[in-house]
């Protein structure tokens, strides 16, 4: 199935994952971009407080996170090489394990966001908590919906993996592969940088 | 197994530890070394494992552009 599509991704309407997805993410990162100057003024404005907040979170939850999701980063670009191998099991099992990383991401992130409203670090704490929560509430919501793209394309690779298109799959992958580009956006910023 | 992405992915939780040690030292260049670690794991992902490499140049350059442009004025500001 796979060998024998040839895209031609030099050209400039067939980036690798598809043109729209890739507007998707130009504009995904420039919202969150915007966002997060907006933070880096308001920390201009008031650094103590930012960095006393900052010095609230759990930096090792964080990177723990962030090698959760490089990690099945990973996964998926071995998924997409072996579905165009038209290895249909190799690409399920990384298939899988990819989506294992985002349940690992989501559970370690419940722990942390429990962990902050047990003792009143809310969204209304104060401004750096305003742009924690919204900022990775956002990006939550993102890793929620990656999540579900990868579960029906699990499905259809379990049920029928002929009738898989490798630039759906791939599209797919590359709304996955965002996940983790605005975490690496978020990650030193927000736990690091202040 | 394609060793391009597993070499990739080598680096990247190599960058991420060495920014997480960073972030708890105290001295005058730790924002700008730790932007500079986000710079090279974000084209990490989007080049290897987003294959971007392959893409047409105009994608790239406004990737890079864009990444560059955000954590300048991120830093500077």
């Amino acid at each position: 199935m796979a060998d024998t599509v040839k895209i031609d991704y030099k050209n400039i309407f067939y980036p690798p994952g598809g043109i729209l997805m890739w507007i998707v993410i130009y504009l995904e990162l420039v919202t969150f971009g915007i966002a997060l100057v907006f933070m880096a003024l308001n920390a201009r404005a008031e650094p103590e407080m930012f960095h006393e907040s900052r010095l609230l979170l759990n930096t090792a939850y964080g990177a723990i996170n962030t090698i959760f999701l490089l990690s099945s980063g990973w996964c998926m670009a071995q998924s997409v090489y072996f579905l165009k191998k038209g290895n249909f099991s190799k690409s399920k099992l990384f298939l899988n394990l990819t989506i294992l990383g985002g349940f690992l991401f989501l559970a370690l992130k419940s722990v942390e966001y429990y962990d902050k409203v047990e003792v009143g670090l809310t969204i209304g704490y104060n401004d750096f908590f305003g742009y924690y929560w919204m900022l990775t509430l956002f990006h939550v919501v993102h890793v929620i919906v990656g999540i579900v793209i990868l579960a029906l394309s699990a499905r259809t690779l379990r049920k029928k993996p002929e009738t898989l298109k490798i630039e759906d799959y791939q599209s797919g992958a590359t709304f996955w592969h965002m996940c983790d580009l605005i975490w690496l956006l978020l990650f030193p910023i927000i736990y690091l940088l202040f | 197994m394609e060793w391009t992405f597993n070499i990739t992915w080598l680096v990247l939780i190599v960058l991420t530890i060495i920014s997480a040690v960073f972030a708890n030292l105290d001295f005058a260049y730790v924002a700008i070394i730790i932007l500079g670690l986000s710079f090279l794991k974000f084209i990490g992902v989007a080049f290897f494992f987003m294959e971007l490499k392959k893409a047409n140049v105009f994608w790239r350059v406004l990737l890079v552009a864009f990444l560059g442009l955000l954590l300048t004025v991120v830093w500077a500001v």
